[in-house]
């Protein structure tokens, strides 16, 4: 063979070989194209039926629910035969992630495809969702009676308020108690504190005396706002579209170094509760976790679901104070539903959240797993844990007293601050630096998060 | 041309049409309003989430291009040095990992980086000492574990190719070349290289498009990590963001054209500097 004839049978093999790449490469794209809309498997367009806001409730109706909300969205559709309801599960938008920005850009877009209905597990999503571009969410005032309204917790009505209007109802409150093993502290010894200074005290103790068991986290995404909140530090104090973000205050400070010395002992691990590593170390039958500050779904969905925690061990007591102050706490999640300003149906979209809301408390293993925000609901479900044999003492005194504790001076913003935790504060205390050195670090991430979002930032 | 004509739709439907229109919001104020000049430019280099996430990935396909230049051409060239029995039962296991597409293979991943679960992990344990899940994605380790996971998904399917463009070799030449007296290694890195040059130059070029637009690994992570890693920590996650977070479609187009800026002036610098479309030799 000549040397001519394999140059060129060298470019006519590059160039087929060209072609092969590409036509691979074109059928990669259209494969991601085709599947990537695939979340939303509702094939019918949302509030096709003939009711309207004051009509009657029937036709079709799409919600949109995390995993936790599906079976209350099941018993709906059980319920109403003649509702055609869609049901569209999804993440819940839960740590920060944009699910819904996306959705509802792309909604706005094409002009159609909203759902009548979304759940979101995020207690911040109506802020944004009620205003520009978004423009989402349907003020409730009008669609549910005020006489209902009006059973809501204030602290509650009052996250759900964007300018002086309700664009939203909680599914559940999140008020943060401390949780304990009875069992363990039993066993060794202990007395349940009450204050921030004794919780503390008795983790030094328990680091020397008993290490490996832990008295709290702080690796979640959402720990500032267990630690942070309830002792009122000033992250988010929001006046307008002015946010303060002080760091720098006295009740950030001190935490921090509460907590600093329970963090470099192991008692206090920077590590997600919701982590296989976390599962591993810390649940099971023989579980290592003697406290545990943190809101009220975590003794059904943390300790039993995830962890496995045996039954007759865990309770909550008070949330902790800070030495002789009145007492304050966070919360973490309290979900609101959302009803669309685009729905069709909107008398059967107030009818679903009604029924979620103010009807739905099945009893037994299918009880709702968090703190009914609809106080009637809530004394019914409260009588229900009092008498749960899984905990070993009636959590329910503290869990009531602690839903109007929570602290008003931490608003809701806009931007996801719980992401700017995890990237900037938990990889550091992985990292093996003080929570106290991170706490600049961290006031400074908030502010760029806040100033990205449009807002101005005062420290 | 029959080819092309087939082609053609696609590539404007898809590549050159989406092109125009992000040219056109890059340079455009919101909702079609006027000429805006660099202005969406000057906002997204302004603003904190830029410069790191073109940091990440600059860094990121630095590792990952010269990771795939030494060990896809080395294996290559030491298969073809095999028998063809040998050779082919390594080309299939090289495959064997970029069978697994996309998302899947970054799921597999972070299993196998996870010490509680992963079946390596008396390495993590012993050798980089890791304990943690938390400790594998940390932001120092980041842009190595992602060039790992996308030299393992793409180096099969370069190590074939390239194994064809060593099959295009004439046996006469390395023939002639054995009876000059060079040894084995001396035809692969004198003989076999030079002539396989425009395939290294045709997949750095291809490699580094993929690279400079990474999205599906840290967003994957960033979600698994429960948000521990940035959801702006590439560039193109960070055009997401501006796009579906803010609404901000003009400047999420911006950062879309410096990527295509990027891209074009690396693939120009590499096709000048290696005579890829060089005619004759």
């Amino acid at each position: 063979m000549t040397r001519i004839a394999f140059v060129a049978r060298a470019r006519r093999q590059l160039r087929q070989s060209l072609l092969v790449v590409g036509v691979v490469a074109l059928a990669a794209t259209a494969a991601a194209c085709s599947s990537s809309g695939g979340s939303s498997s509702s094939s019918s367009p949302a509030g096709q039926g003939s009711a309207s806001a004051s009509g009657t409730v029937g036709g079709s109706l799409t919600v949109w629910v995390d995993a936790v909300r599906l079976p209350v969205a099941k018993a709906y559709a059980t319920a109403h035969p003649n509702v055609h309801l869609n049901i569209v599960s999804f993440d819940g938008d839960s740590n920060g992630s944009t699910t819904l920005q996306t959705k509802i850009q792309l909604w706005n877009r094409t002009g159609n495809g909203w759902p009548d209905v979304i759940f979101s597990e995020q207690v911040n999503d109506p802020i944004w969702m009620a205003e520009k571009p978004f423009d989402y969410a349907e003020p409730v005032t009008g669609l549910i009676p005020a006489s209902l309204l009006s059973q809501w917790p204030a602290p509650s009505t009052a996250q759900c308020t964007i300018n002086g209007t309700q664009y939203c109802v909680q599914d559940n409150l999140a008020q943060v108690v401390l949780w304990y093993n009875k069992k363990l502290m039993t066993q060794f010894g202990y007395q349940v504190p009450t204050t921030w200074q004794q919780w503390a005290a008795l983790g030094q103790k328990v680091a020397t005396q008993h290490p490996g068991y832990i008295v709290g986290d702080i690796g979640d995404s959402f720990s500032h706002w267990i630690y942070f909140w309830g002792n009122k530090c000033p992250l988010q104090q929001v006046q307008g579209s002015q946010v303060t973000i002080n760091p720098s205050d006295s009740h950030c400070t001190e935490m921090a170094s509460l907590l600093d010395p329970l963090i470099k002992g192991g008692a206090l691990p920077p590590l997600s509760v919701f982590t296989p590593d976390f599962a591993k170390k810390y649940g099971g039958s023989d579980t290592k976790i003697l406290m545990m500050p943190g809101p009220s779904w975590y003794g059904h969905d943390l300790f039993l679901a995830t962890l496995h925690t045996p039954a007759g061990q865990m309770t909550a007591a008070m949330p902790l104070q800070w030495g002789s102050d009145p007492v304050t706490t966070g919360q973490v999640g309290g979900g609101p539903w959302i009803i669309s300003r685009h729905s069709k149906n909107l008398a059967t979209a107030a009818d679903f959240v009604k029924y979620a809301t103010t009807v739905f408390n099945p009893t037994g293993a299918d009880a709702r797993p968090g703190y009914p925000a609809y106080a009637p609901m809530a004394t019914a479900w409260l009588a229900q844990i009092a008498a749960n044999p899984y905990y070993a003492a009636d959590p329910t005194p503290a869990l009531k007293a602690a839903a109007s504790e929570i602290w008003q001076g931490w608003n809701l913003v806009t931007y996801p601050d719980q992401p700017v935790w995890a990237n900037t504060v938990v990889t550091g205390l992985v990292a093996g630096k003080s929570l106290s050195s991170l706490l600049q670090p961290f006031g400074h991430a908030l502010g760029q998060a806040a100033q990205a979002a449009g807002y101005q930032v005062s420290q | 041309m029959p080819f092309i004509l087939l082609y053609l739709p696609f590539l404007i439907g898809f590549g050159v049409a989406p092109m125009i229109y992000a040219l056109d919001l890059a340079f455009t104020n919101e909702n079609g309003g006027g000429w805006n000049g660099f202005g969406n430019f000057a906002h997204t280099f302004e603003d904190y989430r830029f410069l790191p996430a073109f940091e990440h990935i600059l860094l990121y396909t630095g590792i990952w291009l010269v990771a795939l230049i030494v060990f896809v051409t080395g294996l290559a060239l030491l298969l073809h040095g095999r028998a063809n029995r040998v050779s082919s039962g390594f080309r299939f296991l090289f495959y064997l990992p970029g069978a697994l597409a996309g998302a899947a293979s970054v799921l597999v991943w972070l299993f196998m980086l996870d010490p509680a679960v992963s079946p390596f992990s008396f390495l993590m344990h012993h050798v980089f000492g890791i304990q943690l899940f938390v400790q594998s994605i940390a932001p120092g380790h980041l842009p190595f574990v992602f060039a790992m996971i996308a030299f393992w998904t793409g180096a099969g399917g370069w190590i074939v190719v390239m194994y064809g463009a060593l099959n295009t070799i004439p046996r006469e030449l390395e023939e002639a070349a054995l009876i000059d007296g060079a040894g084995p290694v001396m035809v692969a890195l004198r003989l076999k290289l030079p002539l396989i040059r425009r395939w290294i130059a045709y997949m750095v070029i291809l490699s580094f498009a993929t690279g400079t637009q990474l999205f599906v690994e840290p967003q994957l992570v960033n979600e698994a990590s429960l948000g521990l890693v940035p959801d702006t920590w590439s560039s193109n996650q960070f055009a997401y963001q501006l796009a579906f977070r803010y609404g901000d479609f003009n400047t999420a187009a911006a950062v879309s054209v410096d990527l295509l800026v990027i891209g074009l002036l690396a693939a120009v610098l590499i096709v000048t500097r290696t005579g890829l479309f060089r005619r004759g030799d």
